[in-house]
């Protein structure tokens, strides 16, 4: 290089680096035009709204900050989730944020997208809707998602007008099989509410209740309500089913099936329970009946046919004869057909047997999705559509076209020219892109609306801020259609609802209606019908019989697909949530794609390995995707997660992982009406070839480091010597003075001066839900990567769950909330070259991030794999940008960051105290992770307070610091999981 | 300024000039003052360029330091003054910036309360139009942001107004101030401050966060 080149790239790079160095800082302030009398700038104001991204519909409070929603809590007030809100309700934001919503109504012509307005839309609708009511009757058909009363009174009445058909409601996870027990058991198809903390003994056939069986949240609650340590004893759950799932992986006791064999099982059970026990108060025809179909269920016969071992068998029955209120639970949410119906039906049976006045039932609060239709009048209604002389559509927020891609008739109703389908949809998805005309309609957090989330418990919906487009609420534009009766002198929804709300509960004055939004709803909303009488006679009997008998002809079925419902992505609704997608799964560990899980076993004999492409395939269809070894399930099992492989839904959906729906035979099985998420395999093999997992995990194995521990239930804990510092025997150091002993320690304790801020995470109530991290995502305007940058290891999340096996017993997963050990000791602070690793006088360890130059030193140093490098500017297309925290700063490229305990909501808390003129009270500072947890795994406080509750909680043998033996005093204090074995 | 740069540049000329016509010694102005004019005539050319090398320098430092706009801000979208609301009207701070004592932002007017008493005084001068303007039309003002805080900082007002920390502490003389002349504050500005007053010195708990 000569002197002149030199000159001009060193001139360059300086000009370049100073050029890129510049933030671009907003020059202008803007100031309102009016004033809202609730918005004061700087402060968060809150409003109580209801969660629509599931049917279980949790309260939830919206935080908004000059004018714009930036983070999701729950409703402490909500019976159904307390305060507490799961992955999936917490990025309910980026479907309101998401930049590809729609934004204008769009109408197909010759195959083109052309956009036109609301008004045009309406009038169109209305035309169309003349027209077929001129024909005749039932040519408008309306299919909507689980709505609330209200709005299904206004579809009603609008179609009705129209000379329409009733409104049907479609839920791909619908639990007809559950439904179909309830209805032969008791007369009723419906969806009883169970109560988990009320048991000690839980029994389940596969329900993923911590995932996304019915209300996961409130049912994460009370799991852990009977489950968690209390007074040396905890409740017993055992889960039977073919595979390990994130709920199973939480059992005390995994009992592995053979696909199908549930229904085996729970008969076994019966048979020796039948006279036996409270269940001999039953009527003596239903006793009778079920004696004679139980009989060949000797226990050698249940484990041939359930592929249990006897020896697991009997001691299941020990356990469930000893325990005094047993609860048995059906099966997962996306079932295999007969056999799926089979256990459900068993499981009612055998709750009746355990305890005939059905305490742990509850039939009040039933759940909404049992409003949903069944499979099979799902399919009659496509298949009418497909015939018969139907010419208006109405499609309400579903996708059926993503959902039931195998049912033919959904196919040839949507391609029927004469037909003229209209979605509401916020997104292009698979089913709008199919249509003639979209209305892009409200998000549920734009919207006024109230949802039934229980029989007797209604849940209110609000603006919680103003409209991000034009669209109108769906309620708004079935208004402007103007066919309802009630609907026709009124201007809006809201008026429509608050006269019906204001009947219904009676609310007299306009600060009863306040009140009642306020608060997100009425929870005590009278009117509980009584559980209809029980029938238990041989009906049930010989329906269960007939179940077994149809789900035998599926046994033959060698190498079985099984599609599981989606911890992160639901059904597929939620899959354009670019947070959900960044979430590693808790048992894979793979974020973004789409993996088939294979049983490990397998994976050796064919010499795979983790990540090997292979093709699936069914007689109905064939897919391409990365393999991951797991050992926790029937070695005849496939599995693959429903949710992704969309070909539309915006650019965080499409084409990302694959869609194993595709994979699934026809809408229902040879008997009728249900859904079978399973089918065999026809095809399964590799080409040789590999796909870079998006894996943010190093391993199971902990590799002997004590990282994820367990104690045994009634054995008492070992206590570390507290002598020296090694592999096995290392005492807690605490991050106080009290921590540092002359031999252990060169450096003297560091001073705090009133708050030691520090967390206790109880690994025995953690289930690995992921809402801590999607929550620590929306509070601390965490990058999304994409599945390139996770690839290339470089994910930014503050908290993360690791799942580890317990090294005693390897089929049993430990999940631990990793983030910021806010060490006293803390090996980051001493090694950066520009001191931007700083120790905080309340204990945080504080990244300065305007000091940090990059050096990456501090993570290289960091035991504990949490602190995150900003390798790229990460973005936030608009209007995602708007969810973005102002009291967090964004991070540029090139500087490190961290979990910083929520330091905006410590400082809100010091800020609040100092204005009282008083010490920050315990548990006034909840960082975000805390907040969201179902299961309240972690608490934080200050260890400087004896009293606090943070130091109660730790003040326990079962309390640990990770890696402790590197004398990091970690300011994070791990509780033992205690186990125990059936 | 102006006066002083001004001054001591033609006197630093007029010293050159006559240095240049009486050979570096000033009293033969006195005693060949003829002589001494011819010889500064003579030298007429290179004079030119010193004078206009010493004019242009004269010019940047003008521009830099003295020229008026050097001492007012940023053009605002209505040209808001205030000297006259804060100094001459003496109106209080708080009524516009309302939120400055229970909140991290103090608040700016909105332009409703702008016109509470515009509506009545000047309601038509063209600058009030505007404003008349922005309300009738929906448009929030774009006023330009003149005081910055360096990124990754999160200032709070609400802690240092209840502190008793005067406004123009930070801001300097708004009452007198026609446009404000806005200002970067560094961080060594904040330090010392927080110094003097034994405040949080912490560094996320204070500032950065």
């Amino acid at each position: 290089m000569d002197r002149r080149t030199f000159l001009k790239t060193t001139g360059i790079g300086s000009v370049a680096f100073a050029a890129g160095c510049n933030a671009h800082p907003e020059k202008h302030l803007y100031t309102l035009v009016r004033a809202p009398e609730d918005m004061v700038t700087g402060e968060a104001t809150w409003y109580a709204t209801t969660c629509r991204e599931c049917p279980a519909g949790c309260g939830v409070l919206a935080k908004n900050r000059e004018g714009r929603v930036v983070k999701l809590e729950g409703n402490p007030l909500h019976p159904v989730n307390q305060g507490k809100l799961c992955a999936r309700g917490q990025a309910a934001l980026q479907g309101l944020y998401h930049p590809d919503r729609l934004t204008q109504p769009r109408l197909k012509v010759d195959g083109r997208w052309e956009e036109i307005s609301f008004n045009q839309a309406a009038d169109l609708i209305r035309g169309r809707a003349a027209q077929a009511a001129a024909k005749g009757d039932g040519r408008v058909a309306l299919l909507s998602e689980v709505v609330g009363d209200n709005l299904l009174a206004l579809f009603g009445e609008t179609l009705s007008a129209w000379r329409g058909q009733v409104p049907v409601i479609f839920e791909p996870l619908a639990y007809e099989g559950l439904k179909a027990a309830y209805a032969q058991a008791f007369g009723q198809a419906m969806l009883p509410g169970h109560r988990l903390e009320q048991a000690d003994f839980i029994l389940s056939f596969g329900a993923d209740f911590l995932e996304t069986w019915l209300s996961p949240v409130e049912y994460s609650r009370k799991f852990k309500a009977m489950h968690a340590l209390a007074d040396g004893r905890k409740g017993f759950f055992a889960h039977v089913g073919p595979y390990q799932s994130l709920t199973a992986a939480n059992a005390d006791q995994w009992l592995m099936c053979r696909p199908g064999g549930e229904a085996a099982l729970a008969l076994g059970l019966m048979q020796v329970l039948l006279g036996k026990g409270p269940g001999k108060e039953l009527p003596v025809p239903f006793r009778a009946a079920l004696n004679e179909l139980t009989d060949s269920y000797r226990p050698a016969e249940v484990a041939r046919r359930s592929g249990v071992a006897e020896a697991d068998f009997q001691k299941l029955l020990h356990r469930l004869r000893a325990s005094k209120r047993p609860l048995v639970l059906p099966t997962a949410a996306a079932g295999q057909g007969a056999a799926s119906a089979a256990a459900d039906l068993a499981s009612v049976l055998l709750n009746a047997l355990l305890d005939p006045t059905l305490a742990r039932l509850d039939f009040d609060q039933r759940h909404r999705v049992e409003t949903a239709g069944s499979r099979s009048e799902i399919h009659a209604f496509w298949q009418a559509l497909a015939q018969g002389p139907a010419e208006l559509l109405l499609l309400n927020q579903v996708n059926p076209l993503y959902s039931l891609p195998a049912d033919d008739a959904v196919a040839t109703a949507m391609a029927r020219k004469e037909l003229f389908k209209v979605v509401f949809a916020r997104s292009l998805d698979e089913t709008a892109a199919a249509a003639d005309l979209i209305v892009p309609v409200g998000h549920s957090l734009e919207t006024w609306d109230a949802y039934e989330s229980k029989r007797n418990l209604v849940s209110t919906l609000q603006p919680v801020l103003g409209k991000i487009n034009a669209a109108p609420g769906i309620g708004d534009f079935f208004l402007s259609l103007g066919g309802a009766r009630e609907g026709r002198t009124l201007a809006d929804y809201r008026a429509y609802l608050s006269r019906r709300l204001a009947d219904q509960y009676d609310l007299r004055t306009e600060s009863d209606w306040l009140r009642m939004i306020q608060n997100g709803g009425r929870f005590s909303a009278g009117q509980a019908d009584r559980m209809t009488a029980s029938r238990f006679d041989h009906a049930p009997v010989k329906a269960l019989a007939d179940l077994v008998e149809r789900a035998q002809s599926a046994d033959a079925r060698k190498n079985l697909l099984q599609v599981n419902s989606s911890l992160r992505f639901y059904d597929g609704r939620n899959a354009d949530h670019p947070w959900l997608a960044e979430l590693p799964d808790s048992i894979t560990q793979v974020a973004w794609q789409t993996v088939a899980m294979v049983h490990s076993a397998t994976m050796t004999a064919n010499g795979w390995s983790d990540g090997q492409r292979l093709q699936v395939a069914t007689a109905h269809g064939q897919v391409e995707l990365p393999a991951y070894g797991y050992a926790g399930m029937h070695p005849s099992l496939v599995m693959i997660a429903m949710g992704q492989g969309h070909t539309h839904m915006g650019r965080y959906a499409q084409n990302l992982g694959i869609n194993p729906l595709i994979l699934l035979g026809a809408a229902t099985d040879a008997g009728g009406a249900l859904p079978d998420y399973s089918a065999e395999i026809t095809r399964l093999a590799s080409d040789g070839g590999r796909m870079a997992l998006a894996s943010v995990s190093g391993s199971r194995d902990q590799y002997k480091r004590r990282i994820a521990l367990a104690a045994r239930l009634g054995e008492p804990v070992a206590v570390a010597s507290g002598e020296g510092l090694t592999l096995n025997d290392f005492p807690l150091t605490l991050p106080l003075p009290e921590g540092y002993a002359p031999h252990r320690d060169i450096y003297p304790a560091h001073e705090h001066e009133q708050y030691r801020w520090g967390m206790a995470v109880d690994l025995d109530r953690c289930i690995g839900c992921e809402a801590c991290v999607a929550g620590c995502y929306a509070e601390n305007n965490v990058g999304v990567v994409g599945q390139t940058q996770i690839v290339k290891g470089r994910e930014m999340a503050w908290i993360r769950i690791e799942r580890y096996e317990d090294p005693e017993n390897p089929s049993r997963l430990i999940f631990l909330p990793m983030l910021c050990q806010h060490c006293d000791n803390a090996p980051c602070e001493s090694v950066c070259p520009v001191y931007a690793p700083h120790h905080s006088k309340e204990g945080l360890n504080n990244q300065v991030y305007n000091r940090c130059i990059g050096t990456r030193f501090c993570a290289q140093n960091c035991p504990y794999k949490v602190r995150r490098f900003n390798w790229f500017e990460w973005q936030w297309p608009a209007p995602l940008n708007q969810q973005l925290n102002p009291d967090v700063t964004v991070r540029t490229k090139g500087v490190m960051e961290k979990c910083s305990f929520c330091i905006q909501r410590i400082k809100a808390a010091h800020n609040q105290a100092k204005n009282e003129q008083r010490a920050i009270r315990d548990g006034e500072v909840t960082p975000a992770c805390a907040q969201t947890c179902p299961t309240d795994a972690l608490l934080f406080g200050n260890l400087m307070d004896p009293n606090s509750a943070l130091r109660k909680k730790i003040d326990d043998p079962r309390a640990y610091q990770i890696l402790g033996y590197l004398n990091t005093k970690p300011a994070v204090i791990y509780l033992k999981k205690v186990v125990q074995s059936i | 300024m102006e006066i002083l740069i001004t001054t001591l540049s033609v006197l630093g000329l007029l010293a050159t000039a006559i240095l240049i016509g009486t050979r570096g010694r000033p009293q033969r102005l006195f005693s060949q003052g003829a002589e001494s004019l011819g010889r500064i005539w003579d030298n007429r050319g290179p004079l030119f360029w010193v004078m206009a090398c010493v004019l242009l320098a004269l010019g940047f430092l003008f521009y830099f330091y003295a020229s008026p706009a050097t001492r007012i801000g940023a053009a605002q979208p209505i040209p808001f003054s205030h000297q006259l609301h804060a100094g001459v009207k003496a109106i209080d701070c708080r009524f516009c910036h309302s939120y400055v004592a229970r909140s991290i932002h103090p608040g700016l007017p909105p332009v409703e309360k702008c016109l509470y008493c515009h509506k009545y005084i000047i309601a038509n001068h063209p600058e009030i139009l505007k404003e008349h303007n922005y309300f009738n039309t929906d448009t929030p003002t774009p006023w330009v942001k003149v005081f910055y805080v360096p990124e990754h900082v999160m200032f709070n007002h609400q802690r240092h107004i209840r502190k008793e920390i005067a406004c123009e502490s930070c801001h300097g003389e708004v009452k007198q101030t026609e446009r404000l002349k806005g200002k970067r504050f560094k961080m060594g500005f904040c330090i010392q401050c927080h110094r003097e007053k034994k405040a949080n010195l912490d560094c996320w708990l204070a500032c950065h966060n």
